[in-house]
């Protein structure tokens, strides 16, 4: 039986290994079947799949739920808004920039409710507040942000002869970063520090007696976490050319939420695709039925906290098992 | 040198008399949120949207009945019962587990603003007071219906203040707020306290929807900004603490209504914030918050 169950689980993560590489080749080969339009929601759809996993790191990983997921996704969006529009100077410098600025807020705002270990629920709260504050911020720091008409608009620079402002070219560009953080990101968060976080999660004053500064592990990863919103808030302005205040708004980090619950959270993969699908359906439901996505949303989101809490990512995991 | 006063005495009164009626309707929501978060220990998303129904209903059954009073009772009583079958089917599995909870009100809260917004359109109603017109107070002409906001909302929180320091319920609330298994050892039916509490602060977040709808606009997001609101509220005065939530909904009421001579408007909600974001690391239960009563 055990043998069976054995066999089974080695064919299954085979297959899941081809899964993968199924799923990398249509990713580089769409462009070539797909329409233009559905290559734009792709990206988009990329790039909110590395926002949910950038929750995932904090909530999945470390169990600190954040509700300002879209502060940082603003934060980076504002950044390359910034360099490009107000500054003048390199569009690429916009990023760098991003991850410092994302780095520094993440530390002031978290290192507070960290160190003094707030719990949980409190933990919602603050982030509660501080996501509604950054939001409000954009529209009074009018000289920073541009208010409420945001900062636009631009395309992204040619390279190499090549205009990265067309959709497939920023395709590729956004297929490269979000893979190459999405696979940095998986191995480090399957290395042992991995493990330090689920077992923080798990045991936080386990982990203190067995020698662990479970406080600086979390405050690290809740850093990661806000520093990879930031990134893919920097990817995302380039698809539409304008940092808005809509970007940092509680309603994206509302839907960011239900994205790395309904793929299950501390999965890794899960919400990414969870993001990934429901973006994509959003996009078309949208234009037959534009309020049924929410509506949709929320029941399907309600379902899952209270029948498969663990996701689908979690509940395909256990059944394995 | 002519000095001329920054302020009319006038103006002062009138300041002073928006401030206590917007103070009001965050004190209706706040406590209901206080409440439910003291006892069940749940950051109850709903209740955004059970403001929102609240005034929605109120607005449908105007049409119907045409008496105001009237409508708002029954809305009312509608949203509680919509409370009463969300608790009993849904949340009470979930007290157990905080992050659970709160991701399940929340969609909830996104179900029922979209449903609304879905019905009724996103551009926004508005009712006809009660009392149209003004009356004159302390030398002002101020409206009436504002005045009446006041003091349904001084009555609620004498009522309510009554019930939880006086009563056998209000007993029974505290007990099972500080031991719930002690409680259930001495009698208190633990899971009835439970439902009574999350059905009386939803009916507060009906009154508060209905009542607010001839001074401002219902839309579907109406609750969410005063629920956000209510909250920073309640941890600046306290988790759970229902005389935290009354005095500071009046103070917050009173720093908005004079706050924007010296500062725009959104510097003093972010100033706002910013204080609750401190009371929360510094002061988690707040001015009036017990200790006993979450953790």
């Amino acid at each position: 039986m055990s043998q069976r169950s054995a066999g089974l689980r080695a064919y299954v993560s085979e297959s899941y290994r081809w899964l993968w590489v199924a799923f990398g080749v249509a990713v580089l080969v769409l462009p070539a079947v797909g329409t233009n339009y559905f290559v734009g929601v792709f990206t988009q759809a990329l790039i909110y799949g590395l926002l949910a996993i950038s929750l995932d790191i904090a909530l999945g990983y470390t169990g600190l739920l954040s509700l300002a997921p879209a502060a940082f996704f603003g934060i980076g969006a504002y950044s390359v808004a910034k360099v490009v529009v107000d500054w003048g100077v390199s569009y690429w410098l916009g990023f760098p920039l991003a991850v410092v600025v994302a780095a520094v807020v993440a530390v002031a705002i978290g290192y507070g409710p960290i160190k003094r270990r707030i719990g949980e629920v409190y933990f919602v709260l603050f982030t509660l507040a501080f996501g509604v504050l950054a939001h409000d911020a954009t529209y009074v720091a009018t000289s920073l942000t541009g208010g409420s008409n945001g900062l636009g608009y631009f395309s992204p620079p040619s390279m190499l002869g090549v205009d990265l402002g067309g959709t497939v070219p920023y395709y590729y560009v956004t297929v490269l970063v979000v893979g190459a953080l999405g696979i940095g990101l998986y191995a480090l968060l399957r290395s042992d520090y991995g493990s330090v976080l689920h077992a923080t999660r798990q045991n936080e004053l386990r982990m203190r007696y067995l020698g662990y500064d479970t406080d600086r592990e979390k405050l690290v990863a809740w850093v990661l976490s806000a520093v990879t919103s930031a990134l893919a808030g920097a990817l995302f302005v380039g698809t539409v050319g304008l940092a808005a205040p809509s970007m940092m708004s509680f309603e994206l980090s509302g839907e960011v939420i239900i994205w790395t619950v309904v793929g299950g959270t501390g999965t890794f993969v899960g919400p990414f695709i969870a993001a990934i699908v429901l973006h994509i359906v959003n996009n078309y439901l949208g234009n037959v039925w534009p309020e049924g996505y929410l509506i949709v949303l929320g029941v399907l989101f309600v379902g899952f906290v209270f029948l498969l809490p663990e996701g689908v990512m979690g509940a395909i995991r256990n059944r394995l098992r | 040198m002519d000095l001329t006063p920054l302020l009319t005495s006038d103006q002062i009164i009138t300041y002073a008399l928006n401030g206590f009626s917007n103070g009001m309707i965050l004190f209706l929501v706040a406590s209901g949120l206080t409440l439910i978060f003291g006892l069940i220990g749940l950051i109850n998303f709903t209740h955004g949207a059970m403001v929102a129904l609240g005034g929605y209903l109120t607005l449908v059954f105007v049409g119907v009945t045409g008496s105001f009073w009237l409508s708002l009772v029954a809305a009312i009583v509608v949203v509680s019962v919509f409370g009463l079958l969300l608790e009993r089917t849904i949340l009470h599995h979930l007290y157990e587990e905080p992050l659970l909870g709160f991701l399940a009100t929340f969609g909830i809260h996104l179900v029922v603003e979209e449903l609304l917004s879905f019905r009724f359109g996103d551009q926004s109603r508005s009712l006809t007071a009660p009392f149209p017109g003004s009356m004159d107070l302390l030398g002002v002409a101020y409206p009436k219906h504002r005045l009446l906001i006041i003091a349904i909302g001084f009555a609620v929180a004498l009522v309510i203040g009554l019930v939880l320091t006086r009563t056998r319920l209000g007993l029974e609330i505290h007990a099972t707020a500080i031991q719930p298994d002690t409680a259930e050892i001495l009698g208190v039916n633990s899971r009835k306290v439970y439902t009574l509490t999350f059905v009386l602060g939803t009916a507060l977040a009906a009154l508060a929807g209905g009542l607010v709808g001839p001074i401002t606009s219902i839309t579907p997001g109406m609750g969410t900004s005063y629920m956000v609101q209510a909250f920073l509220v309640i941890i600046v005065g306290g988790m759970g603490s229902f005389k935290g939530s009354f005095v500071v909904s009046i103070i917050v009421g009173q720093i908005t209504a004079f706050g924007w001579l010296i500062l725009a408007p959104t510097y003093v909600e972010l100033t706002v914030f910013v204080a609750a974001m401190a009371f929360i690391l510094y002061k988690p239960r707040g001015f009036f918050g017990k200790p006993e009563v979450f953790e």
